[in-house]
């Protein structure tokens, strides 16, 4: 592949991208909102895969492997399980209004494309759009976690947001290391699946939502 | 030798956490405890002994210089206190029925997992493992706030791993721009540059424009980790819904690791954007911190959570010591990282002990406890006479030092702003412990003989609060240089 073809590629994939944290934000639905977020690693796993080949860095191939499995198979499964086991078809509820979170992620992606245009030489090392896309992703997870009073969207948010970290990372003429790659989602694991633990907890002791819990003030 | 031990000193506290899953005899699993401990600091003296004589030593990702060995002393000398003091906390606790004697195994096993996922943080010199470390030490201590299983406990575990989490995915997205500038910067040839120290030699050469953005991902992720106002939002929940053994290392060593991070960026930066700016982003979040702290210190009926509001506001001091640079303010920085850390863990035991003692947390119930445990009021005292910067105690130096350098470099709104809050803080402080410590006791308090295990582990604490408060030792002051050196440059 030239290299505009692996750029074209690379920014087409952002755009779906883009459009899958739309529909995070707007998911009215928990499961959509999982759906989308599995989505989301599925694409990132295809860049890694177009990475690879373009680049013959065969730890790009490992890396798109372990995200397909890991973030668009086990982790969705396990929030779908989690889900499943609170036996709660919850809606989600935003603390502000969906059209307001809306608005604010349209302004977040694009001040994440004004400011990646400012740097300049840097931009080499990057494949593509895939700088900005990749901030976008990243603030509109925390934006998702911040306007989200339930545990599981709260999730969601978190791995969007890491989604976009990995799709930098994969973009970087040097990526990151396998070896970081791995560990990095290794802890993500790790972490998802303490928290799922926690959410489950409280739901059968108190019967609440844990990110709904607040007790603990001043 | 030493490059070995550099392997060895994170297996020793994951060695001994493995050795406790096959035990559920609590006297055993102390012994293990403080002995696993007592090597760990054994071992980190042997390490700082080789590094004064032979310069910094590396082996693989891992690497110590004069910075590394501040925090890993800090560290390593926490957790052995930490280890004494829970023989008689953890007895303690039992047999009020906090903690329920089978769940002791895990307790120890996590404490252990903890430790060793601070060390590699403190020892990374791959800045992919210093991340991956520092999300380590997010897991296993939420599950350790959440320990007791109340739902006050889980709802502040939560909160934690939520926040943190969130903020380190920005340390390390920060953490990919700053690879992202390293290979720009060298093509292939910085194929091996991951680590800090190689990043370090080609770091005057990077784009500034990358590294300043990434620097700010940095200070915003570890900084919410370190406690930085305003994403410090987790820190008093976690800090005092936590067993205090827990609370202890969280306050003490687990946020200046997190600090650490944010300094090995803060020397790329530095090197990349020139020091003015790393400089101005730390002063800002360290006056933010100091300023939101202080109306929680003052209005605060919790105990734990006054404790945790005062991290807030030490942590910022060392930003601001961080950010109003030079020599002076980054040793008193440093020095203030270790003075607050042995200080906030004796602060917490004492709290802990008072604590039992009335069974609540309400600073309104804990009257007269120098009646009722005179040693662990004195040391509750001594605490927070040293927590709120009075001589001849360590933290009067160390913020003499901050003071005096933003003094020297004629910051003076934000040395204005600074004095205010510490005079402020003072008397609040002053005011909540006086309260405690005098007085008639309630007729909540036991009056029970004080455990001896405890009153060693503060013992040890006090006197090296009190030793660094009238001089710093040769050796500790050569080390602080050297530290100093490598940030200032």
């Amino acid at each position: 592949m030239s290299a505009e073809t692996v750029q074209t590629v690379i920014d087409n994939l952002g755009a779906l991208l883009l459009f899958t944290m739309i529909l995070i934000v707007a998911a009215g639905q928990i499961y959509r909102a999982i759906y989308a977020v599995a989505a989301q690693s599925f694409l990132i796993a295809v860049a890694g895969g177009v990475l690879a080949t373009a680049t013959g860095n065969v730890d790009l191939w490992v890396i798109a492997g372990i995200t397909l499995t890991v973030k668009a198979i086990v982790l969705p499964w396990v929030l779908h399980w989690v889900v499943r086991r609170m036996n709660v078809r919850r809606e989600i509820e935003p603390v502000i209004p969906d059209a307001a979170t809306l608005a604010l992620a349209v302004v977040v992606v694009v001040l994440s494309f004004h400011l990646s245009a400012s740097l300049g030489p840097v931009r080499q090392a990057i494949t593509g759009n895939a700088l900005p896309v990749g901030i976008s992703l990243t603030l509109s997870g925390v934006l998702v976690m911040a306007t989200r009073k339930t545990a599981l969207t709260q999730m969601v948010g978190l791995f969007a947001s890491e989604n976009g970290i990995f799709f930098t990372a994969m973009a970087v003429t040097q990526g990151m290391p396998l070896i970081i790659e791995i560990g990095v989602i290794l802890d993500v694991i790790l972490a998802a699946l303490v928290m799922a633990i926690m959410v489950l907890r409280v739901r059968s002791t108190v019967d609440a939502d844990i990110a709904d819990l607040e007790e603990l003030r001043g | 030798m030493a490059e070995t031990l550099l392997w060895v000193l994170p297996l020793v506290p994951t060695v001994t956490a493995l050795l406790m899953l096959t035990t559920r005899d609590r006297r055993i699993l102390s012994g293990l405890d403080v002995a696993g401990s007592a090597v760990l600091l054994a071992l980190t003296l042997v390490l700082a002994r080789d590094l004064v004589a032979g310069g910094p030593q590396a082996l693989g990702v891992f690497r110590v210089d004069d910075l590394g060995l501040v925090f890993l002393i800090l560290v390593a000398v926490l957790t052995f206190a930490v280890s004494i003091y829970q023989v008689g906390w953890l007895r303690q606790a039992v047999a009020l029925g906090n903690m329920k004697p089978e769940s002791l195994r895990p307790y120890f096993a996590l404490v252990h997992g903890f430790v060793a996922t601070m060390v590699v943080t403190v020892l990374a010199d791959n800045l992919g493992v210093l991340w991956i470390a520092m999300e380590g030490t997010t897991i296993t201590s939420a599950v350790l706030v959440g320990y007791h299983g109340h739902h006050h406990g889980l709802e502040a575990a939560w909160k934690y791993i939520i926040v943190t989490t969130i903020g380190i995915s920005f340390g390390l997205f920060g953490t990919v721009l700053v690879y992202a500038a390293a290979a720009a910067g060298h093509g292939s040839a910085g194929a091996g540059s991951r680590s800090w120290s190689a990043i370090m030699k080609v770091a005057p050469a990077l784009d500034p424009g990358i590294v300043r953005i990434g620097f700010i991902f940095v200070v915003v992720g570890y900084g919410a980790k370190a406690g930085l106002a305003p994403m410090h939002l987790w820190l008093p929940d976690a800090h005092s819904q936590a067993p205090t053994p827990v609370s202890a290392l969280l306050s003490g060593a687990l946020i200046k690791c997190a600090l650490l991070g944010i300094i090995r960026f803060q020397t790329i930066a530095a090197a990349a954007v020139g020091p003015a700016f790393p400089m101005q982003v730390l002063l800002v979040f360290g006056l933010i911190s100091i300023v939101v702290a202080t109306p929680f210190i003052l209005t605060q009926h919790d105990l734990k959570r006054l404790l945790g509001y005062h991290s807030v506001e030490h942590v910022g001091i060392v930003a601001l010591g961080l950010g109003f640079g030079g020599s002076v303010g980054t040793y008193g920085a440093l020095l203030h990282v270790v003075n607050h850390g042995v200080t906030k863990a004796l602060a917490f035991f004492a709290a802990g002990t008072a604590i039992a003692r009335y069974g609540s947390r309400d600073m309104q119930v804990i009257r007269g406890l120098l009646a009722v445990a005179p040693i662990g009021a004195t040391l509750l005292m001594l605490a927070a006479l040293s927590l709120a910067g009075v001589p001849p105690f360590s933290i009067f130096v160390s913020e003499l030092m901050v003071l005096r350098a933003g003094i020297g470099d004629g910051h003076w709104v934000a040395v204005a702003v600074f004095l205010a809050m510490v005079v402020i803080i003072f008397a609040g402080l002053l005011h909540h412990v006086g309260g405690m410590a005098f007085g008639k006791p309630t007729a909540a308090a036991t009056r029970e003989a004080e455990a001896r295990s405890p009153l060693l582990g503060m013992t040890l604490l006090a006197a090296i609060i009190i030793l660094l408060g009238l001089t710093i030792p040769g050796s500790f002051d050569r080390i602080f240089r050297g530290a100093t050196e490598i940030i200032v440059g």
